[in-house]
């Protein structure tokens, strides 16, 4: 475990602008308590402090898991999220999409989200910007990425992509064992 | 042969003679005589059939004959007869047998013609290798057709006009329309498989159609102008076609292009318009951009409205500042969308919550009821009034009465007091006459009552409305009266009269609207033994509305009613008997009955309403009911001349029994409907009451239709005493109703009713023995437990009471002292039979745990709740033993086990110890800290970079982005508790901010003062230590109070500064006065030393000197003379003090505008100012507190705490107002 070196942290930092935009600085500067980034297995973990300080009693080839994961660097250092995530970007997310129940249960397959399953979108979201997908009991259900902008939206065919799937809360079934 | 009838003979013949009468026309072959007899075998007709050979000739010759002759003593008659039945039977038999034996003309025909079919070559209609249109060799009407087939030429007959012709079809000619209807039965003869005439004609349905006529392989000539077509037309069509490339339509023009279209999982009809939104055709087909302007342009034209109306419909779109609260978007869905909420995967407890039928009404109906209850009420009132006048005019008397008693109740109603027998006097009115209302409307043979009907039926339809979905808890009126009469039962020296007045009077303080409040009403007044069949009831209750809180009823609940019935319907009808024979003495008496009568109904009505309201009752209750019942009787029987009014009541409380025995009767008797019942049981009440007074109006005098019905009717119930109170109503409008009922009623035998009663008295009656020695025991173990109560009570400042002891950790000690020592058992036992602490007061005063039972008295449950959550709290850490101190404390404690008098107190835990661990982890920390810190400062550096801003930008940024999006500013609202809408206040910080430089240039000023001074007066500063350095030996103290307000004052300027409006209340007036006036001085001083500057260049020294000269007198007046005297400007000056003011020139500098005070009066009296200045005078006192410091600093204080609050308030409004909005 160790802490991200710049280039890491600017990728990562690069990848949750996408979707909380500025508001990582709330991750970073947290008014209760000193929060921070940890790099393990590839993965990267956020934590406070004092976990930090806990989780510097055990080794390293024996931790799994501390924190919360926010998603893994591949190969080619590019920076995934992950599902577990999602609890940091709901809340501060600039841009949300709200799927109808309906397709709720299409998206937590894993699907992308359709025009006809859109039930509501944040206005002026731009095509490819991070959103994250709610039910439309404001439930976060998941992120992905907007395939249209807003405008495209309110245009496009019914069974048209209009959000790419990119995690959902149905992996914490689907991929139990390698969520960390 | 014939078979002839010959009628009219003689008895006497025989075959014989028939046979020699009518062979001489021709051979008889056989005589069947037959003799028809009366019931004695008498014959009185005589008849016989002969079968006889007969030429028709002589079959004339014999009935012209022997027809009408007379033979034998008898008239023939004869007439040719069908044959025998077994003759044509055996003829029929022969015919059958003959058919059979015949080979059928027709089919030899068929066979025939096939054979010679077959001969030509023709197998099975078929001819191989022919060519269509050749004939058959041998056969001039059949011919080859299309595939071989042999068919018949056919001649049809065509009738044109006034003309027939014939036309020859050949089948030849249209053989192209002939298709093969080939089956696997190819083989089989056409003959044996004829195909069906549906199957037949199918094909030729629906010619015209485009699809048909593909189906039939024509299809139409292929058209290079509909694809060459523009696209716009294409567009154009599309549109009115529904856009069948993306949906299959049902439109047969449509379908045309659609059939070859694969299409998508489309429901045809739901969203068509609306989704069609991409371009329809694909790119290849659109040939030139003109085309595909056209067509955008018209897909445009046609589309866009209606698509954007849609599309917005169903696509939301939100602001970026949208809220996301799960809460209230459930609750939005609730609301609106259901299709949502039905798939929403809501917590199935929330599902259930929702769906869950409104909780069981065990208390009393809500108040919303009573208003059209009482509509309704009035209306029926009215109704009562008007058939009951109509009917006897003595009646109309009592009704009057009666009227007048419930017009009260209603008034009283209305004006909602809530007395709890105003209340149930309420609940009496309401229910008994609403219901008869709809009982009325229900029975057609009223006359009068129809217009009210309309008014009474809406209104009960109301009411049953509001009763349908509410589980009823039904108590029929003899629970009630039961309550009443084991009262009467204990307190038997008490009138019967006073009953009902007595539980109506004490009633009145307690509010019962709850079940349980109005049987502590009840129960205050009764005697024990009540109360416990009360308690018990109330057990019973319980346990029967968790069972009825969704069903409606239980059988077993009517059983009880049953049996209620049974017993007190034969009271009842004992008592009616009774009653009425006093009655009939009586005419006076009579009148008063009714009246009474009617208040006693009103009041069984009101125990009724209670009824309903509460439960059902327990059998136990019922038999105190016929016990009181039973002396009544015998009262009645006995005093039935010395007391009038007694007798009265009694005859109210046997009318009560009657009408609660036809209710009983008729509750049994209800099959599932409730309501209806009821309101048909209090009709019948009222109706009873109309027939007694009409009883009474017999014999008074008045003659009316009911009467004479009455008379009989009492008869009847003297004789029957279980159908009596039909037999009366009947003679009322009810008769269908009680006819209705009359089947369904089953009293149960009297014997085995009593035996039942008897049984059920005994288990009561030892019951209550059992309930009396528990009670006692439990007082016993009470007072046990109370004694040794006491005992550690006092020693209990022995005890280690923790700080953090409240009352209600005291109490918990309580209970765990009273549990050690066994108490509890019997305080729960006690709570739950808790009658025994009301009924006897003075049992009360033997513990005060038992007066706080008392107050809990029947939430016994919840009591036992509170029991089990002392247990369970019993097993929480205490407060005392949390946290990491509190492991040391337990620690120390387990070193002397459980021993109560070495229980530890946090005052044993040593603090320092811990302190100087937090300070070592402290620092070991802070390098982590540091660590972290800089990690922080490094990513928050990198996050700017990614973002492209600077963190500080980045808030400058936002403030931009927030003026650049538009907003309503009508709609916008101050919410103090956002920070954002801090922009809109005004602030004070910036005049603070400005404040405070100007402070800081104020200070710098007053100290560059001084060191202007310096220069010149570098002696005065030391003169003024002398001043105070006197001041300081004679009162220390009271310099530092000078220094300290001095600092005060300071800071009271800064708050001054900070909180202009609340300054004057915030600091005194004296603090106040000193700011202006400072600035002043400082003024004057800077004109001074503009002066000094002026005036003194190097002439300081013997300046310093000056000052020195007259800051000895001062000394010598100490502090009061620079306050006061004005002779500390005397220039005389003493050389002692100097040594002094050098050793306290550091304590000088905070007190450097004291300094300059001192300053000003001394150049002022050397230079400018003569010595008596008001000015001089006026310049110290600023200095000085007007009032004491402590006040001051009470005053202070007080005012922060009203501070504190205030902002308090302010802030919980402010939270209190963002949750509102948030919910909202």
């Amino acid at each position: 475990m160790r802490p991200l070196t710049e280039e890491e942290t600017k990728v990562m930092f690069e990848k949750l602008s996408k979707y909380i935009g500025d508001n990582i600085k709330l991750l970073v500067d947290r008014p209760d308590g000193s929060y921070c980034f940890r790099l393990h297995n590839e993965r990267v973990y956020y934590m406070s402090e004092k976990i930090l300080k806990l989780a510097t009693n055990i080794s390293r080839d024996k931790l799994v898991s501390v924190g919360t994961c926010f998603g893994k660097f591949t190969k080619s250092i590019k920076f995934r999220l992950h599902i577990t995530a999602l609890d940091f970007l709901a809340p501060y997310a600039k841009f949300k999409v709200w799927v109808k129940p309906g397709q709720e249960q299409s998206f937590l397959y894993g699907n992308h989200v359709l025009k006809s399953g859109l039930g509501r979108i944040t206005e002026n979201t731009m095509q490819y910007q991070g959103v994250v997908v709610y039910s439309m009991t404001d439930v976060p259900l998941g992120f992905g990425v907007a395939a249209k902008t807003t405008q495209e939206c309110r245009r496009v065919d019914p069974m048209s992509i209009v959000v790419f799937h990119q995690a959902d809360v149905g992996e914490f079934i689907r991929n139990e064992d390698t969520l960390t | 042969m014939q078979r002839l009838y010959v009628g009219g003979l003689s008895h006497t013949i025989t075959q014989k003679d028939l046979k020699d009468r009518f062979g001489k026309f021709g051979q008889v072959e056989d005589v069947e005589l037959r003799t028809r007899k009366d019931d004695e075998g008498v014959p009185y007709k005589t008849f016989s059939y002969i079968n006889i050979n007969i030429t028709d000739a002589d079959l004339k010759k014999c009935m012209t004959v022997l027809n009408k002759s007379k033979w034998k003593g008898g008239t023939l008659q004869i007439e040719t007869a069908k044959e025998s039945f077994l003759h044509r039977l055996a003829e029929e038999r022969q015919t059958a047998e003959q058919q059979r034996l015949l080979p059928p003309a027709a089919e030899d025909q068929k066979q025939k013609m096939l054979d010679s079919l077959s001969k030509a070559g023709v197998e099975n209609f078929t001819m191989k290798a022919a060519v269509p249109g050749t004939e058959v060799p041998g056969h001039e009407d059949w011919v080859v057709s299309k595939f071989g087939r042999v068919l018949p030429v056919l001649q049809l007959k065509c009738q044109k006009g006034s003309r027939a012709r014939t036309l020859k079809y050949d089948p030849s000619k249209y053989s192209h329309n002939i298709r093969k209807l080939d089956r696997p039965s190819a083989d089989q003869s056409f003959s044996d498989l004829p195909t069906p005439v549906s199957q037949l004609t199918w094909e030729l349905q629906g010619g015209d159609d485009d699809i048909s006529k593909k189906r039939r392989g024509e299809f139409p000539a292929y058209e290079p102008p509909k694809r060459k077509k523009s696209r716009t037309d294409a567009v154009n069509s599309l549109k009115a076609e529904g856009k069948p490339r993306l949906k299959q339509s049902v439109d047969p023009v449509a379908l045309t292009e659609a059939a070859q279209v694969t299409n998508g999982p489309k429901p045809p009809s739901a969203v068509r318009p609306a989704q069609r939104k991409g371009p329809p055709l694909t790119l290849s087909d659109i040939d030139s951009d003109d085309e595909i302007h056209r067509i955008v342009a018209v897909q445009s034209s046609s589309h866009n409205a209606l698509q954007q109306e849609e599309d917005e419909d169903k696509l939301e779109v939100v602001g970026l500042d949208y809220l996301v609260t799960p809460g209230r978007a459930r609750q939005q869905q609730k609301g609106g969308d259901e299709e949502e909420n039905d798939y929403d995967s809501a917590d199935t407890d929330e599902l259930l919550a929702s769906r869950k039928p409104p909780p069981p009404r065990s208390s009393s109906p809500p108040p919303q009821e009573r208003p059209t209850l009482t509509a309704g009420n009035i209306s029926g009132n009215n109704t009562d009034r008007k058939r009951k006048t109509k009917k006897k005019s003595k009646a109309g008397e009592e009704e009057d009465d009666s009227t007048d008693a419930e017009e009260p109740s209603t008034q009283k109603r209305r004006d909602a007091g809530k007395l709890s027998s105003q209340k149930q006097s309420k609940k009496k009115k309401v229910l008994p006459v609403v219901k008869p209302s709809s009982s009325e409307s229900e029975s057609d043979d009223e006359e009068e009552e129809e217009e009210c009907e309309s008014a009474d039926s809406s209104s009960d339809s109301d009411y049953e409305a509001m009763f349908s979905n509410v589980t009823r808890l039904e108590i029929s009126l003899a629970d009630l009266q039961k309550l009443a009469e084991e009262f009467q039962d204990t307190s038997e020296t008490t009138a019967p009269s006073s009953l009902s007045v007595s539980e109506q009077e004490t009633k009145p303080p307690k509010k019962g609207t709850t079940p349980e409040e109005i049987l502590a009403a009840l129960m205050e007044d009764d005697s024990s033994e009540e109360e416990e069949e009360q308690q018990q009831s109330k057990k019973k209750k319980k346990k029967k509305r968790k069972a009825d809180a969704t069903t409606q009823l239980l059988p077993a609940f009517k059983g009880t009613k049953v049996l209620n019935e049974g017993s007190e319907t034969e009271e009842g009808q004992k008592e009616e008997e009774e009653g009425e024979g006093t009655e009939v003495k009586k005419l006076k008496v009579d009148h008063k009955a009714t009246s009474s009568k009617m208040n006693g109904q009103k009041h069984t009505e009101t125990e009724s309403s209670e009824d309903e309201e509460e439960e059902e009752e327990e059998p136990k209750k019922k038999e105190a009911v016929v016990k009181n019942m039973a002396e009544k009787a015998e009262s009645v029987s006995s005093s039935s001349s010395d007391d009038e009014e007694e007798e009265e009541e009694q005859e109210n409380k046997g009318k009560v029994f009657k009408t609660m025995a036809k209710k009983a009767q008729k509750e049994s008797s209800s099959s599932s409907d409730e309501e209806e019942e009821e309101e048909e049981v209090l009709k019948a009440n009222q109706t009873v009451l109309t027939s007694k007074a009409a009883a009474a109006s017999s014999s008074s005098s008045s003659s009316e239709e009911d009467e004479d019905e009455i008379l009989p009717a009492k008869a009847a119930v003297k004789a029957a005493p279980p159908p009596a109170p039909h037999s009366e109503s009947s003679s009322s409008e009810e008769e269908e109703e009680e006819e209705k009922q009359a089947p369904l009623r089953v009293p149960l035998g009297a014997k085995e009713e009593e035996a039942r009663q008897r049984k059920a008295n005994i288990r009561r009656l030892a019951a209550v023995q059992q309930r009396q020695k528990e009670t006692e025991e439990n007082k016993k173990l009470i007072q046990g437990a109370l004694a040794n109560l006491d005992a550690p009570a006092a020693g209990a400042g022995k005890h280690i009471v923790f700080g953090s002891d409240d009352d209600d950790e005291e109490a918990d000690s309580d209970d765990e002292q009273q549990t050690t020592s066994e108490i509890k058992t019997p305080k729960k036992t006690l709570f739950q039979d808790s009658q025994s602490e009301t009924e006897a007061p003075g049992h009360k005063n033997t513990s005060t745990k038992e007066k706080l039972s008392g107050t809990h008295l029947f939430g016994s449950s919840e009591e036992e709740d509170a029991d089990e959550e002392e247990d369970g709290s019993r097993f929480d850490i205490r407060p005392e033993f949390e946290g990491r101190a509190g492991h040391k404390l337990m620690a120390l404690q387990s070193r002397f086990g459980k021993d109560e008098r070495f229980k530890m107190d946090s005052r044993f835990l040593e603090q320092n110890e811990d302190k100087e661990e937090e300070s070592e982890k402290k620092k070991s920390g802070t390098e982590e800290e540091e660590a972290l810190e800089e990690e922080r400062k490094k990513s928050l550096s990198i996050l700017q970079s990614v973002l492209g801003i600077s963190q500080h930008t980045s808030s400058s940024s936002k403030a931009t982005s927030k003026a650049k999006t538009f907003r309503d500013v009508s709609a916008l609202h101050y919410d103090p508790s956002r920070e954002e809408h801090a922009a809109f206040e005004t602030k004070t910080e910036e005049t603070k901010k400005e404040s405070k430089a100007a402070r800081r240039k104020k200070r710098e000023e007053a100290q560059k003062l001084p060191e202007v001074s310096k220069e010149i007066y570098y002696d005065v500063s030391g003169d003024l230590k002398a001043v105070f350095g006197q001041t300081k030996e004679e009162g220390e103290g009271e310099e530092d109070a000078v220094a300290v307000a001095v600092a005060e004052k300071e800071e009271t300027n800064w708050d001054q500064e900070e909180e202009k409006k609340k300054e004057q209340e915030e600091a005194g007036e004296q603090v106040e006065q000193p700011t202006p006036e400072s600035s002043l001085l400082s003024a004057e001083k800077e004109e001074a030393s503009g002066f000094k500057f002026s005036f003194f260049g190097d002439d300081a020294e013997t300046g310093s000197g000056e000052t020195a000269e007259y800051k000895i007198e001062s000394i010598q007046a100490p502090k009061l003379s620079w306050q006061q005297d004005p002779r500390f400007h005397d220039s005389s000056s003493d050389e002692e003090e100097e040594e002094e003011k050098g050793q306290e020139e550091e304590e000088k500098t905070q007190s450097t505008i004291i300094a300059k005070i001192e300053e000003t009066p001394t150049k002022t009296g050397l230079f400018f100012f003569s010595p008596e200045d008001s000015r001089l005078t006026e310049g110290p006192k600023l200095f000085c507190r007007s009032s004491q410091l402590e006040e001051q600093k009470e005053q202070w204080e007080e005012r922060r705490t009203e501070l504190r609050q205030e902002y308090r308030k302010k802030h919980k409004d402010a939270r209190r107002k963002l949750k509102t909005s948030v919910k909202s």
